[in-house]
């Protein structure tokens, strides 16, 4: 991770993979990322893991057909990656033989065997989102960045390490070649980033350190890390303190007052963690500013996007 | 919801989206119980871990371990412990395999130990596993079960099944091991089609990792019955009338479609819903608020023009009032959902409870009749 006094940078990496706690804005990230470098004109795609549709809630759109990429906006692509789906393609790949593969596919034994395998849902997921990273078309990449939108840190982090379990689960074959293939793509830090994000409240921030804490131990690839919705100062300290000393004639300025008191102490709060987050982890995040409550829109989207782009030099 | 029926069950399930409060209000409901002579186990089933910090351990582990809450009334006490799906899974094995070299094949096993470590599924499977050994356990009355934070909420539900289907899955028995089919009714046919299958699958997976497997599954011989048993004797449980599902939401889009899709489920399931908690909630006022008098306020405190505190005071106000409106939404939206079911609120606090004075407040709050140990509130 590099940050110079002009801003972030990535670095060319095309595929990162976005991590962080349940309900810190994963998708809200991911797709403020994706409309930034879209917007300076690479062709981004989203993959959603585990049927989760939240782009197609961002973007209003509908919800497209699993595996098959879908414009959101200029530049910017989503896909929702599914299963059953992708282990069919990773098999037709593998076999080429096409009644083999509808043999296997419609067999019990094997419905069963995907069902339960240990792993074989991240691997296919995994994989699937590794060849969206090196599909190349006349020579070129198809994808500049490829963004995924992670499930929540402990799932996340097993979907990244599932290259390598498999890596050592089969000691050869086709399985464990495929596996390897990903695991150095995933595990290059000028091919991988992924992105850490937390909230400024206690437990996000505290499950975010630990995720930093232990991808650094595993040579994981971290290119940044967000802190999402941060609360921006509106009040100073001297007006904070100043106002506690008012008595409002009426109940509705006494509650205005009140909020703005109560405003101040979550500004103070939330500075509080991100200076616990930065430096425990010795990182500084990029921040996103809470965008209040009510559903994302695209104009709100395109906002955090600009936001995201003062602090980004690529 | 009502909390002293909540706390009468011998089961508590919290589940709901990640990052709404579960563990937290699972700690407090265990707070509450306890203060009420209850002898609660809460379970968390997190890797980071974070009832541990809800009760200021650090080094919460798979062992119940009692957390100190002062002097407490009628014998209650709180244990918690952190869900270890690898070590529930290898207690597991030791108890219910035929011998000891049958446990030790299988703990050698490199499925196995793939499977036992792996988060997806393991997890949740583990976790209903872990629910029954505890309800056996005599020293606890009530467990809380704080869910996985699954991509899917009710993940967990599904998971004993297709462990069970995945450890028991006959057609893969006789794929993996033809010879295991002999004496099944129509094992010829299967055999038959299934060795294509086999041959096919090998050039995927290679020949090795095959063979593993089928070992994996032969030493599980004898153990399916014992499997199969818990799963359903758990299913039975939770759908009894002595658990009940609570559903943790806060007033966000995300959480409330979460939360709306898992009541739906549950209530299709025949799950005993007892209600939902939304939690931190913003107080509405839908009061106009007057400028002029706002005004007269702040001057004594203004050394120039006031105009643009006023401003930002009143922006800082609308924003107040329009994240309130959004959340009694939220709430509506939610509470249709529920039915008949009453929706306890928690208001937003200056800051999660991160300590056992944290939970006591936030169990008062959620109705019980409880004091901190020292007798003072946070």
């Amino acid at each position: 991770m590099t940050i110079s006094p002009a801003g972030y940078d990535l670095g060319d990496r095309r595929l990162i993979f976005v991590l962080g706690k349940g309900g810190v804005g994963k998708s809200v990230v991911s797709s403020t990322l994706g409309m930034m470098w879209a917007s300076r004109g690479q062709r981004v795609i989203i993959a959603e893991v585990a049927n989760q549709h939240r782009l197609s809630e961002v973007f209003a759109t509908h919800d497209a057909p699993p595996n098959v990429a879908t414009e959101l906006a200029p530049h910017l692509w989503g896909i929702s990656i599914d299963v059953d789906r992708s282990t069919q393609e990773y098999l037709a790949s593998q076999i080429k033989i096409r009644p083999l593969v509808d043999l296997l596919v419609r067999s019990r034994a094997f419905h069963t065997f995907a069902a339960a395998a240990p792993g074989l849902a991240e691997l296919v997921t995994l994989g699937k989102i590794w060849e969206l990273a090196v599909s190349l078309e006349g020579g070129h990449p198809v994808w500049d960045k490829v963004i995924v939108d992670c499930p929540a840190t402990g799932h996340g982090i097993a979907l990244l390490r599932t290259a390598g379990n498999v890596t050592q689960l089969a000691a050869h074959g086709p399985v464990r070649d495929q596996a390897h293939r990903i695991e150095e793509v995933v595990m290059h830090p000028s091919a991988t980033g992924i992105v850490v994000v937390a909230r400024p409240e206690e437990l996000p921030v505290s499950e975010a350190i630990d995720a930093i804490t232990e991808l650094r131990r595993d040579n994981f690839p971290i290119a940044a890390t967000v802190m999402n919705a941060h609360i921006e100062m509106r009040f100073s300290h001297e007006e904070a303190h100043a106002l506690a000393d008012i008595v409002a004639a009426d109940r509705v300025t006494d509650a205005a007052l009140h909020g703005a008191r109560a405003a101040h102490r979550r500004q103070v709060r939330a500075d509080g963690h991100l200076a616990h987050f930065t430096q425990a982890t010795h990182l500084t995040p990029l921040i996103l500013p809470d965008i209040g409550p009510g559903p994302i829109t695209p104009a709100r989207l395109a906002a955090l996007a600009a936001r995201c782009a003062a602090q980004v030099i690529r | 919801m009502n909390l002293p029926d909540l706390m009468a069950r011998r089961v508590v399930v919290c589940c709901g989206a990640g990052g709404v409060g579960k563990t937290t209000m699972s700690a407090a409901i265990g707070c509450a119980a306890a203060h009420q002579g209850r002898r609660v186990a809460v379970v968390t089933i997190d890797p980071a871990r974070r009832l541990a910090a809800a009760l200021g351990i650090s080094d919460l582990g798979d062992t119940p371990r009692q957390v100190d809450l002062g002097e407490i009334p009628h014998g209650g006490a709180l244990w918690a412990l952190q869900l270890d799906a690898k070590a529930t899974f290898d207690r597991l094995i030791h108890r219910h395999a035929p011998d000891r070299a049958a446990a030790e094949r299988i703990l050698a096993n490199r499925i196995y130990q793939h499977l036992s470590r792996a988060v997806a599924g393991s997890q949740e499977y583990m976790a209903v596993e872990r629910l029954n050994e505890l309800t056996e356990d005599p020293r606890f009355d009530l467990i809380i079960l704080d869910t996985p934070p699954a991509q899917n909420a009710l993940d967990f539900l599904d998971a004993p099944q297709r462990m069970a289907d995945f450890i028991e899955g006959k057609a893969l028995r006789m794929l993996l091991s033809p010879s295991a089919a002999h004496g099944h009714r129509g094992w010829r046919m299967l055999h038959a089609g299934s060795s294509t299958v086999f041959s096919i699958l090998e050039r995927v997976t290679g020949a090795q990792l095959l063979r593993d497997l089928g070992d994996f599954l032969q030493a599980f011989d004898g153990m399916y019955t014992g499997f199969a048993t818990r799963a359903a004797a758990v299913r039975t449980l939770l759908h009894s009338h002595e658990s009940a599902f609570v559903i943790v939401a806060c007033p966000d889009d995300a959480p409330v479609r979460e939360a709306v899709a898992l009541i739906e489920r549950l209530r299709t399931d025949r799950f005993p819903v007892a209600g939902a908690i939304m939690n931190r909630v913003h107080a509405t006022s839908s009061a106009q608020l007057d400028l002029g008098a706002l005004r007269t306020a702040v001057m004594p405190i203004c050394l120039g023009a006031p105009d643009d505190l006023i401003a930002r005071i009143n922006d800082q106000w609308i924003e107040d009032q329009a994240r309130a409106d959004s959340d009694h939404e939220a709430y509506v939206r939610l509470a249709h959902a529920l039915g008949g079911h009453e929706i306890l609120s928690v208001h937003e606090l200056d800051d999660a409870p991160v300590d056992v004075h944290g939970l006591i407040g936030l169990a008062n709050v959620l109705g019980a009749a409880t004091d901190p140990p020292d007798g003072t509130h946070r």
